[in-house]
């Protein structure tokens, strides 16, 4: 890696970065509120170029009080590589196990179960979002367990990040009328915020 | 005749993709709004007779925008243009007075299909 990278975005942009997020995070919310037959709140996604150490003050959607459970899923394509991280408030996962009936008791299995089935759901349609819009093809790792039952700071640190500055797109979802809430996070590398960039461009000058 | 176009969304790349997608040759003279409040003033000024209305936005959205449009009997035939594409959305936005919902990423086909449908170009 070349410690002297020096990469910035400038406010045209974050904005397209946001736009794109937008659209992506509308195209997964739409399967999770066919999947659980609920109406998904949609945020305003929040684009930030942070270092990584900054990430966890950097989240708004989650307290760094709750107790979290989540997981992570890496990606690359066109040069472009990042993680995407799901993070759910273990509050949650009662009203998801009901949405889902998935019956049986809620203990830690299950709750993974609900964790990677919601992951898999929608971060796989988020990243298929935005790799339409910026016609790139991303293919995707395995999802990992980054922890249940702990707090922010440990499941974040529980990522040994490789890079130091990061594009981060966070997404707030919350489901209208029940006790869930969770953090669809991106996380781009340094590396690739320049094919990043690169792209953003071609979209701009359009 | 020239149309008063509206086009409002918190995005200034998504106003400009909205822009671009108009009509060629399509006689209008737009305006921009970043959120619902700039958008009812514009409407007010006889700005906005067709508005491109996005849902997710700060300070005022677009559904409160539609609402606001419905109670004061404000004269816009409003087109929803917005990323949030969960069916009770349509809904709730058809049900609020728009005239139709176009999804995200918008481009020239379906602005055209629709405004020839409703018989505004």
């Amino acid at each position: 890696m070349n410690p002297t990278l020096n990469v910035t975005i400038t406010e045209d942009q974050r904005d397209c970065y946001q736009e794109i997020s937008n659209v992506a995070m509308g195209q997964a919310a739409d399967l999770l509120a066919r999947l659980l037959d609920v109406h998904v709140i949609l945020p305003i996604p929040v684009v930030n170029l942070l270092e990584v150490n900054e990430l966890r003050m950097a989240l708004s959607g989650i307290e760094s009080t709750d107790s979290v459970s989540g997981v992570c899923q890496g990606f690359i394509g066109n040069g472009i590589s990042g993680e995407a991280l799901l993070i759910f408030n273990d509050a949650s996962f009662g009203d998801i196990s009901k949405l889902l009936k998935y019956g049986g008791e809620l203990d830690n299995s299950l709750e993974l179960e609900l964790l990677m089935d919601v992951a898999n759901i929608l971060i796989g349609a988020c990243l298929r979002g935005i790799a339409e819009q910026l016609d790139v093809v991303f293919s995707q790792g395995h999802p990992i367990v980054l922890g249940q039952h702990v707090n922010l700071a440990e499941l974040i640190n529980a990522n040994n990040y490789r890079w130091t500055k990061t594009l981060a797109v966070e997404i707030n979802y919350k489901i209208e009328g029940f006790d869930i809430n969770c953090d669809l996070l991106l996380l781009f590398t340094e590396e690739a915020i320049e094919a990043l960039n690169t792209k953003i461009n071609f979209l701009l000058d359009d | 005749m020239t149309t008063p176009v509206l086009i409002c969304d918190d995005s200034n790349f998504a106003r400009k993709q909205m822009a671009r997608s108009l009509p060629d040759g399509w006689d209008v003279d737009i305006t921009f709004a970043c959120n619902g409040e700039e958008a009812l003033q514009a409407i007010k000024e006889g700005k906005g007779e067709v508005v491109f209305l996005d849902l997710t936005m700060p300070v005022m959205d677009g559904f409160e925008t539609l609402a606001n449009i419905k109670s004061q009997d404000l004269n816009a035939m409003v087109i929803v243009v917005s990323g949030d594409i969960q069916p009770e959305a349509r809904q709730r936005v058809k049900s609020l007075g728009a005239i139709d919902f176009i999804k995200k990423p918008i481009n020239k086909n379906k602005a055209e299909l629709i405004l020839k449908e409703f018989g505004i170009l």
